[in-house]
C-alpha cells in the first residue's frame, strides 16, 4: 500500500523506455500523466469540499445542509457543477473581454501550479524542487494579478473595488506568510518540502514554532480571501466583488480556483507544521489526506465563526501586529538555534 | 541532450521562454491600452523567471515571480489604474510628432548596435557548472551575507531609505 | 488579554456543531403551528347572515358576496362567496369583524397552485339549505319550533340576567332575589317561568308569585327549626 502509486509510476515510465523512448522524454511524458491526475483528483476534490463546507456550516448553524441528493446529499454539487457548466455564458457587452475571459484561466493555472511541489506521500511529488516553499510563495502571490484582471476586466465598479482590496489585502499578508515560514527553514535548514517533512520526523514542527503556525494560519485565510477576511468577495457589500459579472463555467473556475487554493494551502500547513505524510500505520498518501482535512475543516470551523471584519483594521492588523510578530518569531528562533548549538543539542 | 528533429529539448524551452518575453515586451511598447502593456508586462517578468529556471537558477526565477510579477507589476496596474483619465484604449499611444520619433528611434538603434557589438566582441569565458549547484540558494546567501555582506546591506538601506522617503514625499511632514 | 473573545466564539461554534438541529423537517414532518396561526381563510356557508361586514372590513378586497331578497321572510339571502386569495394579507380583520364566526383561518399554509384561478375560492349556495327552509315554512310545524326557539331563548336571558327578566312579572325587589335563587337550584321552575312568560305573561306572575310565597314559608320553617336546633345545643 505505501509504495503504491510510487511503483505505479515506476512501470509506467518503464513500461514507456521499452516502447523506445527516451528516458528524458518518458520522465516528460510522466509529468504529463501526473498532472492530468493532479487536476483529476482537484476537481473530484472540491465535489467533496464543497458539500463539506455546505454541510459543516449547516451543523454550525443547527441546521441539516443539502440533504436531498443522494445520501447526506453528497450528490448536490455534481447538480450544481452541471447546473454551471450548462449555464448561458454572459460577458457584459462593455467589459475589456480579452481581460475577462483570461482571468478566470490564468486564476485556475496558477492554482493548479500550486500543486507542483506539495510532497503527497513518501517520494510522491510532480517535482521535488529544491526551492520548494519558495516556489510554492511565489506563485501564490500571482493570483492576485489574475484577481485584478477579474475586477479591471468586467468594467464595474464593484468588481474593480473587490479587486482593488483583494489585491491590497493579499499583497499586505504575502509578508508575514513568508516571514512566518522563514522559521520553519531556518530549524530544518532547506526550502526542500521533502527535506522539511523529513525534519519533522521526531518533532512536529508545529510544537518547535507555535508563534509562525499562528501568523501563517492567519496569514493564509487573508490570502486565501476566506472569512472572516472575504472582503474582497463580500456577498452583502460588494455582491461578489471581482466575480460579480461572471457568470456559468467563468465563475465556476474561479469558485474551482479558490477551493483549489484551499486545498493547496492546508496542504502546505500540514507539510510545514504538521509532519507531512508522516505518520504511524497509514501509508503515507493518506495521512497527508488526512491532515489536510483536518486543516480545511478548521478553515472552515474559523470562517463560520467570525464576522467579516473591516478593511482598514484588516490592514492596520497585517502590518503593525502580524509583521512584527513574524520578525519576532525569526529572531527568537535564530537565537533559540544558536542557543541550541552552544548547549550542544542540536 | 536530445536531438529532435535538429533542436534539443533545451533549445526548444529556451526558444519558447525566450519568446514569450520578446513578444511580451514588444506588447508592453506597442499595445494602445496601457492595461494591457501593463499586463504583458507580467508576462514578460515570467518569461524572464522561465529562462533563470533553465539556467539552474531557480532562487532568482523565483524571486523573479514573487517580487516582479507578483507585486510589483500590481504596483504599476494600480498606479495606472489611479492616474487613468481617458479612455482605455487610448492611453499608450504613439507620439503624433515626427522629430520625437526620430529622435526615439535613434537612440533605440544606437542602444541595440552597442549591445550587439558588446556582445559579439566580447571574450565570454566558458563557465563550468559549479559543483552541488543544484543548492543556489546556499550559495547565494554564502555571497550575499558572507563576501559582499556591506553591499548588500547597503543596498538594504538605501531602500529603506527610499522607502521612508517615498512615505513623507507622500504624506508631508507634520509641522508642530 | 486579546483574542480571549475569538477562542470563546470558537467555543461557541463547536458546541454548536454538536447539537441537534433546530431545522423543520417541513415536507418530512409538518411543523407545530401556534393555535392562532393564520393560513387559509375558510368560510361555512349556512352561518352567514350575509352582514356585509367582513366585505366592508377587508383592506386589499379580497372578499365578495352575492344576495337576493327572499320574498316571503323580507331576508337576505345569501347566493354565492367569493375569497379572492391572492390579494389576502392574512390581516385577521374579517375574521374579528364577524359576528358569526363563520369566516377564520384555518392552519392549512399550502396555497400555491399552478393557476392564478385556482387561488380563488367561490363557495355557492348548498342546495340542502334551501331544501330545510322549504320544509320549515309548512305552517304550524314552523311556528312551534318558533316558540320553542324563544322559549330557549328566554331560559338563556334568565339564566344569565334573572334580575331584568323577572322584574317584568314581580314587582318587589325581595321577591326576584327568591325566585332567581329558586331558579338556579332547581332547572324545572326556570323552565316553567320561562314557558309562562312567552306565552302568557299574567299567568307567569301568578305563578311566580306562588312560587315566591313558597319558597318564603318554606325558609321561615328552616329558619324556625334551625334556631331550635341551636337551643337544643
Amino acid at each position: 500500500m505505501e509504495a503504491l502509486f510510487v511503483n505505479l509510476a515506476a512501470v509506467l515510465s518503464g513500461w514507456l523506455t521499452s516502447l523506445g523512448l527516451s528516458p528524458i522524454w518518458a520522465d516528460t511524458v510522466l509529468l504529463f500523466v501526473k498532472w492530468i491526475i493532479v487536476i483529476t483528483i482537484i476537481t473530484l476534490n472540491i465535489i467533496i469540499l464543497i458539500w463539506l463546507e455546505r454541510k459543516v456550516s449547516a451543523f454550525f448553524q443547527e441546521r441539516l445542509g443539502p440533504n436531498r441528493l443522494g445520501p447526506f446529499g453528497i450528490f448536490q454539487t455534481i447538480a450544481d457543477a452541471i447546473k454551471l457548466l450548462t449555464k448561458e455564458d454572459i460577458v457584459p457587452s462593455a467589459a475589456d473581454k480579452l481581460i475577462f475571459k483570461t482571468a478566470p484561466m490564468f486564476f485556475i493555472v496558477v492554482a493548479v501550479m500550486l500543486y507542483t511541489v506539495i510532497p503527497m506521500g513518501q517520494g510522491m511529488e510532480v517535482i521535488n524542487l529544491n526551492i520548494g516553499l519558495l516556489f510554492f510563495i511565489s506563485i501564490g502571490s500571482l493570483s492576485t494579478i489574475a484577481l485584478l484582471m477579474a475586477g479591471w476586466g468586467s468594467n464595474n465598479k464593484w468588481s474593480l473595488m473587490g479587486a482593488v482590496r483583494s489585491v491590497a489585502q493579499m499583497v499586505s499578508y504575502e509578508i508575514p506568510l513568508a516571514f512566518s515560514l522563514l522559521g520553519v527553514v531556518m530549524i530544518s535548514g532547506s526550502l526542500n518540502l521533502q527535506d522539511i517533512v523529513a525534519a519533522q520526523g521526531k518533532l512536529w514542527f508545529i510544537i518547535l514554532q507555535p508563534i509562525a503556525f499562528i501568523t501563517y494560519f492567519i496569514a493564509a485565510t487573508a490570502e486565501l480571501n476566506r472569512g472572516p477576511f472575504d472582503m474582497p468577495e463580500a456577498e452583502q457589500e460588494l455582491t461578489g466583488g471581482a466575480y460579480t459579472e461572471y457568470t456559468g463555467m467563468r465563475w465556476a473556475l474561479f469558485f474551482l480556483a479558490e477551493y483549489t487554493n484551499l486545498v493547496a494551502v492546508s496542504a502546505l500547513m500540514a507539510t510545514v507544521f504538521l509532519g507531512g505524510w508522516q505518520g504511524p500505520w497509514l501509508p503515507s498518501w493518506l495521512w497527508i489526506i488526512i491532515k489536510t482535512y483536518g486543516v480545511i475543516l478548521v478553515f472552515f470551523w474559523v470562517k463560520w465563526t467570525f464576522p467579516r471584519i473591516r478593511m482598514d483594521h484588516l490592514m492596520s492588523f497585517s502590518w503593525k501586529v502580524l509583521v512584527p510578530v513574524s520578525l519576532g518569531n525569526i529572531l527568537l528562533t535564530g537565537a533559540g538555534i544558536y542557543f541550541c548549538r552552544w548547549m550542544g543539542w542540536c | 541532450m536530445i536531438e529532435f528533429s535538429g533542436l534539443s529539448l533545451y533549445d526548444a524551452v529556451f526558444t519558447a521562454a525566450a519568446g514569450v518575453t520578446v513578444t511580451a515586451a514588444l506588447g508592453v511598447v506597442l499595445f494602445r491600452n496601457i492595461i494591457y502593456s501593463a499586463l504583458s508586462l507580467v508576462l514578460a517578468f515570467l518569461g524572464v523567471a522561465a529562462i533563470y529556471f533553465q539556467l539552474n537558477a531557480g532562487f532568482l526565477g523565483v524571486i523573479q515571480i514573487l517580487v516582479y510579477a507578483g507585486a510589483i507589476s500590481v504596483l504599476i496596474i494600480f498606479a495606472i489604474m489611479l492616474v487613468m483619465n481617458r479612455p482605455a484604449g487610448r492611453t499608450n499611444l504613439t507620439s503624433p510628432r515626427t522629430r520625437e520619433v526620430f529622435t526615439g528611434g535613434t537612440i533605440t538603434a544606437m542602444m541595440l548596435t552597442a549591445l550587439i557589438a558588446a556582445i559579439g566582441l566580447s571574450d565570454w569565458p566558458k563557465t563550468v557548472l559549479l559543483k552541488g549547484a543544484d543548492d543556489t540558494v546556499g550559495m547565494l546567501a554564502e555571497l550575499m551575507l558572507g563576501d559582499y555582506v556591506v553591499a548588500f546591506e547597503a543596498a538594504a538601506i538605501l531602500l529603506l531609505v527610499a522607502v521612508v522617503g517615498a512615505i513623507i514625499l507622500a504624506k508631508g511632514v507634520e509641522n508642530k | 488579554m486579546n483574542g480571549q473573545g475569538l477562542i470563546k466564539g470558537l467555543g461557541i461554534t463547536f458546541k454548536h456543531f454538536f447539537q441537534k438541529e433546530i431545522t423543520e423537517q417541513y415536507p418530512d414532518v409538518m411543523p407545530q403551528l401556534a393555535p392562532r396561526f393564520r393560513g387559509c381563510l375558510q368560510f361555512e356557508f349556512e352561518k352567514c347572515i350575509a352582514c356585509g361586514i367582513c366585505v366592508n372590513s377587508c383592506p386589499n378586497n379580497v372578499l365578495s358576496f352575492e344576495t337576493e331578497k327572499d320574498e316571503n321572510s323580507k331576508k337576505k339571502k345569501l347566493l354565492s362567496y367569493t375569497i379572492d386569495f391572492q390579494h389576502c394579507m392574512f390581516c385577521n380583520l374579517c375574521a374579528e369583524g364577524c359576528p358569526k364566526q363563520c369566516i377564520y383561518f384555518d392552519h392549512n399554509f399550502e396555497l400555491s397552485s399552478f393557476k392564478r384561478e385556482d387561488i380563488k375560492m367561490v363557495y355557492l349556495r348548498p342546495a340542502e339549505m334551501d331544501m330545510r327552509e322549504e320544509e320549515s315554512t309548512n305552517g304550524q310545524e314552523q311556528q312551534e319550533s318558533k316558540e320553542q326557539k324563544q322559549i330557549d331563548a328566554m331560559q338563556k336571558a334568565l339564566q344569565k340576567n334573572p334580575g331584568k327578566v323577572l322584574s317584568k312579572i314581580l314587582e318587589q325587589e325581595e321577591d326576584i332575589i327568591i325566585l332567581s335563587e329558586l331558579m338556579q337550584s332547581d332547572e324545572k321552575t326556570a323552565g316553567k317561568i320561562a314557558e309562562l312568560m312567552v306565552k302568557d305573561k299574567e299567568k307567569a306572575a301568578k305563578v311566580a308569585a306562588g312560587f315566591v310565597n313558597k319558597a318564603k314559608k318554606n325558609r321561615a320553617k328552616t329558619e324556625t327549626a334551625g334556631e331550635g336546633g341551636d337551643a337544643n345545643d
